[in-house]
């Protein structure tokens, strides 16, 4: 389970940067975790908020569902959803289903993803022991290593709602982001001094995402969420 | 205006994921699958008119071996288109080994393909070779000849004459056929169950119209190739003109309906209706409304007066070439329609608001 907090994220690419190290993959190639800056409005009032997006691991994975020669696992033990590249047909069904954009393709045209560092490199993942603690000898997620403002963090659920504050974890039990990932909401403080922009803000109705609800169900013609405040 | 409101809306951003993992080999593929079903319903339709209604005429041997034989070709070409894409083809042709995820649609397919094609090719091959085959005449035959070139026509005859299963199991064979020629609505589920793709995400829908479309173009294509070569629009013909007409008819209305379906939904939806009402893609809506609705006309109306036996001479040398023409465009229309779902495929995109 990975959480996010976008008031501590101040959009580095420290996280995809050193996935990409960690991971050996090649400076052009496909992220597995990727910094987006989204962006609106014009100077003056101008925003741009950063999002660093992986693989969910998501508890319901529609990646493994649809997976045809079950190469993409969510493992039991630990929750992480890995890839068996000697399994992998080349496909790309499951990008087709991630809600995330997570899989990604080499030369090779093989599936590819965030294996929580589990192991280091495509594929590396599958087949390994579960996932250990840092403290005991595990491997610490390089994201969540090099994140200079602590804005990711991962783990078992568990140990995750202890650093969610209490409106994210109680969004996530009411079934925000369809429960596959716990994301602080914005401060207060961080949105003081907006109120012109608010009030500016696009036409939430004409864009489809005031109807987003909480739990960012997608039957209302809304959209896959990853953030909803 | 409380803070809280005003913290929901002080920013609302969307994340485009990319929409470009599958190339055309993917609706080559969807499309052929069918057209192989829709073409293996013909063949077998006629056979058992044939077999068990004591039908007879030119038109029906044509009809069974040449709807087989483009069930063939058509299922071996979206092997191929498939295959054309994979990364890795020797896992896919071991199929039985590797696709073993049975809620996948896209193993589920496979097999469907595979006992399509294999039953398709018996079917053929029983209608291509024996001793009844040998004393017909008729296009649909020219296997034949290739096989006579190379000297083993008649062992062929005897030896498919010799194997040949008792009419209570071609009955069975060519039944159990059928069922697997209209499974080959997999093909829309494979989208259908997407659930990122609102243009994709109709569960009723899309395979629906994949299923009608494609048996329409299936039996159309083998009605086309038929009449080509016997151009006389009589009875027969006329009943599977307008089947394939209103087949079409009914891919329409569900188009119709998933069309009104998409302009009402969400951005993704949104974005996906937009691109097929602007530029290139509008074209091609248009293409395909107009290759579904003009064999509905065409089909209809001449096959019922060819079926009722009231088709003017006048209108019968014009007859056919109309049919072949309509039901061309039909078959385009077809694989059109399927580039169109891909091109204009648009997921949900991620949002944020913070």
């Amino acid at each position: 389970m990975f959480y996010f907090d976008p008031n501590r994220c101040i959009g580095c690419h420290a996280c995809s940067i050193s996935c990409k190290q960690r991971h050996d993959r090649d400076a052009d190639a496909d992220d597995w975790r990727t910094v987006t800056h989204l962006e609106r409005g014009e100077y003056p009032d101008f925003q741009e908020l950063p999002v660093s997006m992986s693989c969910m691991h998501c508890h319901d994975a529609p990646c493994e569902q649809v997976c045809p020669p079950d190469a993409i696992v969510k493992r039991e033990e630990d929750g992480i959803v890995t890839v068996n590249r000697d399994r992998c047909i080349g496909c790309h069904y499951c990008a087709w289903a991630c809600p995330y954009g997570a899989p990604t393709y080499g030369d090779d045209g093989l599936m590819s993803k965030c294996n929580m560092c589990l192991g280091e490199g495509p594929g590396s993942g599958h087949g390994k022991p579960p996932k250990q603690k840092a403290e005991d000898g595990g491997l610490k997620l390089s994201c969540v290593d090099n994140c200079v403002g602590e804005a990711i963090k991962a783990g078992p659920v568990s140990e995750v709602m202890e650093e969610a504050s209490e409106a994210a974890a109680r969004r996530f039990e009411n079934g925000a982001y369809n429960s596959r990932v716990i994301v602080e909401p914005m401060d207060e403080d961080s949105a003081a001094g907006m109120d012109d922009v608010a009030d500016a803000s696009i036409n939430a109705d004409d864009e489809g995402a005031a109807a987003i609800p909480a739990g960012g169900s997608d039957a209302d013609g809304g959209a896959s969420d990853w953030l909803n405040g | 205006m409380t803070s809280s409101l005003i913290a929901l809306e002080t920013f609302v951003g969307f994340r485009w994921l990319p929409a470009d993992y599958w190339d055309l080999s993917i609706p080559v593929y969807l499309y052929l699958a069918v057209v192989a079903g829709g073409a293996y319903l013909a063949g077998a339709s006629a056979w058992f008119r044939r077999t068990l209604g004591g039908g007879g005429g030119r038109l029906e041997p044509e009809l069974i071996r040449w709807g087989f034989l483009i069930a063939v070709v058509s299922a071996a070409g979206a092997g191929l288109a498939v295959m054309s894409h994979l990364a890795v083809i020797y896992r896919a042709l071991l199929f039985p080994i590797y696709l073993t995820n049975f809620s996948s649609w896209i193993t589920i397919g496979t097999w469907i393909l595979v006992l399509l094609s294999v039953i398709a090719t018996l079917c053929l091959v029983l209608a291509l070779f024996g001793e009844d085959a040998a004393g017909e005449d008729g296009q649909s035959l020219w296997p034949r000849a290739v096989v006579s070139k190379l000297g083993i026509l008649p062992t062929v005859d005897r030896l498919v004459d010799r194997v040949r299963p008792p009419t209570g199991a071609l009955v069975a064979l060519h039944a159990v056929g059928s069922l697997f020629a209209v499974a080959t609505i997999y093909t829309g589920f494979e989208l259908a169950i997407v659930e990122t793709v609102p243009l994709w995400n109709e569960p009723v829908i899309v395979p629906a119209l994949f299923l009608t479309s494609g048996v329409a173009a299936g039996v159309g294509l083998t009605l086309a190739v038929s009449l080509l070569f016997e151009r006389e629009i009589g009875q027969l013909a006329g009943g599977y003109a307008v089947a394939v007409g209103l087949l079409s008819g009914v891919s329409l209305l569900i188009a119709g309906i998933g069309w009104s379906e998409i302009a009402a939904g969400g951005m993704a939806a949104n974005a996906s209706h937009g691109a097929l009402t602007e530029g290139t893609l509008a074209i091609g809506v248009l293409v395909v409304a107009l290759g579904l609705a003009l064999p509905l006309l065409v089909g209809v109306a001449l096959g019922a007066a060819a079926a009722l036996g009231r088709l003017p001479r006048s209108v019968e040398r014009a007859g056919g070439p109309l049919l072949i023409a309509s039901f061309g465009l039909l078959t385009v229309s077809g694989l059109l329609m399927r580039i169109l779902f891909l091109l204009a495929a648009e997921q949900h995109p991620v949002v944020v608001v913070a």
